[in-house]
């Protein structure tokens, strides 16, 4: 009952603020959740996030397939050929201030790329590279 | 005396079919990226294949036009009603329930489609991405209770509704049938929705074996490269 509380109140809070959200309230949420998830857990790290990124992971998409190796640079759909905008916060300062957008791509291109949900810790380490980027 | 009957023209059944497969198709391409263009395409194509419908609605034989389902419409509730009692009036082409949900299939697929349009080429707000998911979830469960009404009426009137929509025929009296299934019209449909399909062939896909498939079937319909 208590979890269950506590993610009716953030799901409530997310929605009352949802264009209000600074990249670093996502790292803060994303460190909560891999607290719970694994008690040895010791922050994130950039060079581990940008191995994730650039990784194929066992598959034949890696992030970097669309958002390209560079992510202060503009991607391209794999698929689709369309632009994407950077993913660098530094570049695209849209990035990471809308939860409900960040918690769909993560979800959906997860799934893409290591056909399963990403970790907390995955996400954190993500963020905290593309954060390091063009600073 | 009722016999088997011509109802449905041949341009009808196909379009039932090929917007059954396309919105079945364009739902469980939703959910990935790498099948994104494909998703698109059906997506268009539910479009498309409705634009037709609304056009042959005004067109088009005895029970499909839209004039006999406005008809219909205030006998919905009879319908329904009886329906519960387990003995509904057989109608000829469409029940009054099921002119509901064709009407509601083809408000919600114009909806969906251009919703989906409109996400894709990033011309809207995200409201339009939400409209697009409601209105596609809906669109699916109005897809599962005509499905189920098809079922009912099946069995309440002993005649399968859905060889029906294959054949075009079903049970009526002599001077109730349609005149002609109008197979040039039915021929023509099909050929611009398959030229249609081997022009947008998405070719951005990186497998030599997909893109072989696109340039051969551009080929043989005389398309040169894009």
């Amino acid at each position: 009952m208590k979890r269950i509380g506590i993610v009716f109140l953030v799901s409530l809070v997310s929605a009352f603020s949802a264009m209000a959200e600074q990249p670093q309230d996502f790292l803060t949420t994303f460190a909560g959740q891999a607290k719970i998830d694994n008690a040895a857990f010791s922050g994130f790290d950039a060079s581990r996030g940008e191995q994730f990124f650039k990784s194929r992971h066992g598959a034949d998409w890696s992030c970097s397939t669309c958002h390209t190796e560079n992510p202060v640079a503009m991607g391209q759909h794999t698929v689709t050929k369309k632009d994407i905008k950077p993913m660098a916060p530094s570049a695209n300062p849209e990035r990471f201030t809308d939860t409900a957008k960040v918690e769909k791509w993560f979800k959906r291109n997860c799934k893409d790329v290591v056909t399963r949900e990403c970790t907390a810790q995955e996400k954190g380490d993500v963020l905290t590279y593309l954060l390091s980027l063009g600073r | 005396m009722t016999q088997r009957i011509l109802v449905w023209d041949l341009p009808t059944r196909i379009f039932h079919w090929t917007l059954a497969a396309s919105f079945a198709g364009a739902y469980l391409t939703a959910e990935s990226e790498r099948w994104r263009d494909f998703h698109v395409l059906l997506g268009y194509t539910v479009l498309g294949l409705i634009a037709f419908r609304l056009v042959w609605g005004f067109v088009g034989t005895r029970y499909v036009r839209f004039a006999l389902f406005a008809r219909c419409l205030p006998y919905v509730i009879r319908y329904l009603a009886q329906l519960l009692r387990g003995h509904a009036w057989h109608y000829v082409g469409h029940n009054p329930a099921g002119v509901v949900s064709i009407a509601l299939l083809l408000l919600l697929g114009i909806a969906s489609g251009v919703s989906g349009w409109s996400v894709y080429e990033e011309s809207g707000g995200d409201w339009l991405e939400e409209l697009h998911k409601f209105t596609s979830n809906a669109m699916l469960a109005v897809v599962f209770v005509h499905i189920a009404g098809v079922l009912v009426t099946s069995v309440l009137h002993k005649e399968n509704l859905i060889i029906a929509m294959i054949t075009g025929k079903k049970r009526g009296l002599a001077n109730q049938a349609i005149s002609s299934s109008y197979p040039l019209i039915a021929m023509f449909f099909l050929m611009v929705l398959i030229g249609c399909w081997i022009w947008a062939w998405p070719d951005s896909r990186d497998e030599i074996w997909f893109r072989e498939i696109g340039q051969g079937l551009k080929l043989s319909l005389g398309f040169r490269g894009r």
